[in-house]
């Protein structure tokens, strides 16, 4: 049982990390209908930010917050000068830009920063806490807490405020948007701006236990568009709910199905993902949109 | 295929037979004297025939290296060919194309080291991936948008950790070897010469094919159903039905090109399949030209030669000059690299009026499969997802 | 008109293979720049009376690319001196320089097989290459094309095979010798031990497994109580380590080659309060990159096998090979940056065991380089640890095949002969 539950927590930590970068995923969509490769890619540039600063004296939370203005900008400029050439036409062609945008960055990390693992320090002491036979960091407990508080602005951005009405108005239908004299170039700017400062809360928050290298959340990205797509894209609550489920499933499927097993356990979400969208084809806790013929 | 005037379809304009084979009058005096010029017997004949005749002799006259990046490059565009029919013409975001390659280059490996007879492990090759596509398509095609793109990534992704508890089979993490390709005695031809030759037979045998399906009956239903599937499902055209039939057939082609990879590289592993190279297709496809056949070629010649290229740069800095380069072909030309005679001919014309920009017209338009097919998908997939 | 197309196409075909038969003619005569067909005691490609070009693929960017880095700079950094103090000696007689030729191939099997079709022509043979399914995915054309893979970084058993791989040899230690290296201290200890063992998910994992399970068998002192596997690919390896702790084994065997997972490991376990001995392979074992921020002190025994001195380690901070090495690395081998990975060193050593062939090769060909190569015996290359050596002459052995274990003391490592 100790083990059961233990194996639930672990799940739910790395379960926290999936959800970060799928928070900021959403947060794009949400503003510009647009899934966007890069966002993990930029998150990293934020994160070695933050190490630069470190390196060069500066507080950690200081440097942080001076990062996730920079991302802010960053994320902006991103949008207006390369973005939104795309935005009109084929969506395949925005993602693959997402994509080759990935590709830039990350390698300009590695020019820039090498390959190599940097040590990343944490907000959060490394210390432990017990109960009920269950060990938890102080660390996956801080991650999970900020990832909450994130959440719930941005479910509260999105439905309790008229910018987030206004970029989902953008997403849906930027023709209508501008009729309706929404400043669609602005409002674009900022979801793009706002996603990218989540992106570096999430890479700061990460970065210790993953090490900062120019490739980090490559790996963690399949698993938050796993959650994107199981939450339902418009819902950052489910989102996270999603990433916590993807986690502990994977850990007690590993664990206690022998024929998944560590190695195939990364096949779970999809098998999840699968199963939730033959009976909701809108995610689990995503709003069906009416499509018009 | 009665287009409406000043319609920039990509499908139209990149294909040569269906601009001939128009009888309604084309849009600007450029294009009707272009067609003309191609309906002229000795044009149509004699240009396939010059084509033919010129890859048949290209093998003999290049370098080995050349011989080698090109026998390549068939590779890849024949697995970005698959892509693009899932993907390009029919609308399905697949990001697992790369899976089918994997497999068939497995299958290929595995037949030949038990040493079957080649043209049967030729047939298996095509066989067994386009089974487990339609398999997959079964499920995946009732999902629609995003969700179809979530279940094609789970197949690298699945599929690397598979085929190490697959060792018995696969070889685990060390891979297979198979060398099986060597000139045929008294051929008089070297080995990368006899290669090449494979690939462009096959490779020329599949890109024909699959050009003939796409212009065909097939092809428009593909079209539709990209275009709006309720619209589709209203013309009595099951989407459902033709869905799965685009993904099968992308499978197919997937595991010819898997064959090509083993007749080229003549080694596969788990690393073959990687997510990486699947997102990679992703990007040659839409960097040649999305629902192109050229562009599928070109898509085929970036995924080769852009690596070989910034290693010649700087071999440390490959990623950054790829990613740079890509943002920079996309940004010139957003209809992809087949989009470039195009792109220079409205430049040419617009000039004089003073206004340069290239970016591709969103007319709407009636016709199914057209530009605003693209905008229609966008809809769909918010819808979906 | 169909007839009239038919005599075209008739034409064509003639027209075509008219042009076919004059171009083979051409192209036999010229061999259109084919390998291989070199006349008997010709100097091979890649080598001229003042200079030889070494060529290696390997990740430059990706996910390996960190110690794929270090393969590069470690012999670039050498020759980079051997070559600033005027050359090489070779064993005809001429005083060669020595250059590298590196291509990026981004772990990617089919990269790294055009790379060598691109290098082939150009180089006098290829070396230092990090990865098993790299590697692989050209060896057979490397046979075909009698090209030398010499000293790279892969513990594949394969390419030290002199049957199989007769123009091939491996550097590191074999997985196998790793493992066993470390079953065999634990095997001769005198206390009873319950062994939790977790692995990457492929040949580096499965062969020091298998090499460990080879040199514990029989022994009665020692019980496998729980064995697990990792995707390198894994973000997390929680669950592995929550399961194992379970197993409330003493000692722990874990085979991973990822960096940040080690690092994690090491926290995870400390959390659930699980402490056992613990021990790492020779790439994922440094003291200040893996050990310090994993907070090791806490563990009673970090064990790992080593060939090649730590040259952060504080105990050869005085020793004059490390000194040269660190101070060539930044000078020659475009690695500002403190060696990060233990394969910065291990190609510094390529580039000594090269410059030894070098010596001994009477003529600029690959064949005398082939056995000029299979000919090294007890070589103590630099930055080596006592008790280990450069040997080629034993088949199905690599380059290095003697390792020694150490236990990580706080600060660097002492080699020890037995456990606890």
């Amino acid at each position: 049982m100790g083990k059961f539950v233990q194996l639930v927590v672990d799940g739910l930590s790395t379960g926290s990390v999936y959800a970060a970068l799928a928070l900021a995923i959403v947060l794009v969509h949400q503003a510009t209908g647009l899934i966007n490769f890069a966002q993990g890619g930029m998150a990293v540039l934020s994160a070695y930010a933050v190490w630069w600063l470190t390196n060069r004296g500066l507080p950690l939370v200081a440097a942080i917050l001076v990062a996730i203005v920079l991302s802010v900008v960053f994320g902006a400029l991103v949008e207006r000068w390369l973005m939104r050439r795309f935005e009109r036409g084929d969506p395949d062609t925005a993602v693959v830009v997402t994509i080759g945008l990935l590709t830039l960055i990350t390698g300009f990390a590695g020019w820039l920063w090498t390959y190599n693992n940097q040590q990343f320090p944490s907000l959060f002491p490394l210390d432990t806490v017990s109960f009920l036979g269950v060990s938890v960091s102080v660390r996956s407990l801080g991650t999970t807490a900020v990832i909450v508080v994130a959440m719930l602005l941005l479910q509260g951005l999105f439905v309790g405020t008229k910018l987030g009405l206004a970029l989902r108005a953008v997403a849906i239908n930027p023709q209508s948007a501008a009729f309706c004299g929404l400043p669609v170039g602005r409002l674009l700017m900022v979801g793009w701006g706002l996603a990218a400062a989540l992106g570096a809360v999430a890479a700061v928050l990460v970065a210790p236990q993953l090490t900062l290298t120019p490739g980090m959340l490559d790996n963690a990205l399949v698993y938050a568009l796993a959650a994107v797509i199981l939450g339902g894209l418009t819902s950052p609550i489910g989102v996270v709910i999603a990433a916590w489920i993807i986690g502990i499933l994977e850990n007690l499927a590993a664990v206690y199905v022998p024929f998944i097993g560590f190695d195939l356990k990364v096949a779970v979400p999809f098998i999840l993902i699968f199963v939730v969208l033959i009976v909701r084809p809108q995610g689990l806790f995503g709003r069906k949109t009416v499509v018009r013929v | 295929m009665a287009s409406s005037p000043k319609t920039s379809s990509p499908k139209t304009s990149a294909s040569k037979t269906s601009a001939s084979t128009t009888s309604a009058p084309t849009s600007s005096a450029t294009t009707s004297s272009a067609s003309s010029f191609r309906q002229r017997p000795w044009v149509r004949w004699g240009a396939p025939l010059l084509l033919v005749a010129g890859l048949a002799v290209l093998p003999l006259v290049m370098t080995e290296g050349a011989n080698d990046t090109l026998a390549r490059i068939g590779v890849f565009a024949v697995a970005v060919l698959g892509l693009n029919v899932v993907m390009g013409y029919t609308g399905q975001v697949s990001l697992g194309q790369i899976f089918f390659l994997g497999l068939g280059a497995y299958v290929t490996a595995y037949g030949v080291q038990s040493g079957w007879n080649i043209v049967l492990v030729f047939v298996l090759t095509c066989l067994i991936p386009a089974v487990a596509g339609l398999v997959v398509a079964l499920a995946a095609a009732r999902l629609g948008g995003l969700a179809i793109a979530m279940v094609t990534i789970a197949l690298p992704i699945v599929g690397v950790p598979l085929a190490k508890r697959l060792s018995d089979f696969t070889g685990g993490s060390q891979g297979l070897s198979a060398r099986f390709v060597e000139a045929p005695e008294g051929s008089g031809l070297y080995d990368d010469q006899w290669q090449l030759y494979l690939v462009l037979v096959i490779g020329g045998i599949v890109f024909l094919m699959t050009s003939l399906l796409v212009r065909g009956k097939y092809g428009r239903a593909f079209a539709i159903v990209k275009g709006n599937e309720n619209v589709a499902s209203s013309m009595g055209i099951s989407p459902y039905r033709y869905k799965v039939l685009a993904f099968t057939i992308a499978s197919l082609i997937g595991g010819v090109s898997g064959f090509l990879y083993m007749v080229v590289v003549q080694y596969t592993s788990p690393e073959t399949m990687s997510f990486g190279h699947s997102i990679e297709l992703l990007v040659a496809m839409v960097i040649g030209g999305a629902g192109s056949i050229v562009g599928s070629l070109l898509g085929g010649a970036f995924y080769v030669i852009v690596p070989d290229v910034t290693n010649a740069i700087d071999p440390s800095l490959t990623a950054l000059l790829q990613g740079a380069l890509l943002l920079a072909v996309l940004f010139v030309l957003p209809g992809g690299l087949v989009s470039l005679p195009r792109a220079l001919m409205r430049r040419l014309r617009r000039s004089p009026a003073g206004r340069g920009s290239a970016a591709p017209p969103t007319t709407p338009s009636s016709t199914p499969g057209s530009g605003t097919a693209a905008e229609q998908s966008e809809t769909e997939r918010q819808g979906h997802a | 008109m169909n007839r009239h197309s038919r005599s075209r196409k008739a034409l064509g075909i003639a027209v075509a293979s008219a042009l076919a038969v004059t171009v083979t003619g051409c192209g036999n005569r010229e061999d259109a720049g084919r390998s291989g067909d070199a006349a008997e005691g010709a100097p091979s490609p890649g080598i001229t009376d003042d200079s030889v070009t070494l060529g290696i693929t390997t990740p430059l960017s990706g996910a390996t690319a960190g110690p794929g880095t270090c393969t590069v700079a470690g012999v670039t950094a050498y020759f980079g001196m051997k070559n600033a103090e005027g050359g090489i000696e070779f064993g005809d007689g001429q005083t060669r320089t020595v250059e590298i030729e590196a291509l990026d191939d981004t772990y990617d099997p089919q990269q790294a097989a055009a790379n060598y079709d691109q290098l082939k022509d150009e180089v006098f043979a290829m070396t230092a290459g990090l990865g098993t399914p790299t590697n692989r995915a050209w060896r057979d054309a490397a046979i075909a094309d009698e090209v030398p893979q010499v000293l790279i970084m892969t513990g594949d058993p394969l390419f030290s095979d002199t049957e199989e791989s007769p123009w091939q040899l491996g550097f590191v230690p074999i997985y196998q010798n790793e493992g066993e290296a470390f079953g065999e201290l634990l095997a001769s200890s005198s206390g009873n031990h319950r062994v939790a063992i977790l692995s990457q998910n492929d040949d580096f994992g499965a062969g020091y497994v298998e090499g460990f399970k080879s040199a514990i068998e029989g022994a009665d002192n020692i019980e496998i109580v729980d064995e697990l596997t990792y995707e390198a690919t894994d973000t997390s390896v929680d669950a592995q380590i929550t399961e194992l702790a379970n197993s409330d084994a003493d000692v722990f065997f874990n085979a991973m080659s990822v960096t940040p997972l080690v690092i994690s490991s090491l926290q995870k376990a400390q959390q659930l309060g699980w402490t056992p001995n613990w021990f790492l392979p020779s790439n994922t074992s440094s003291p200040t990159a893996i050990l310090e921020p994993g907070g090791a002190a806490a563990f009673p025994g970090i064990y790992s096998v080593s060939f090649s001195k730590a040259p952060q380690s504080p105990a050869f901070a005085q020793d004059e090979d490390v000194q040269t090495y660190l101070a060539a690395l930044p000078q020659y081998g475009n690695y500002p940056d403190p060696p990060a990975f233990p394969h910065c060193q291990w190609s510094w050593m390529v580039g000594a065991t090269l410059e030894q062939v070098f010596m001994e090769m009477e003529e600029p060909t690959r064949d005398s380089f082939m056995e000029a190569l299979r000919g090294i015996e007890g070589f103590e290359a630099p930055l080596m640890l006592p008790d280990t050596s450069v040997s080629t002459t034993e088949d199905g052995q690599p380059a290095v095949s003697t390792v020694v274990v150490q236990k990580y003391n706080g600060r660097g490592y002492d080699t020890v002969e037995s456990f606890e």
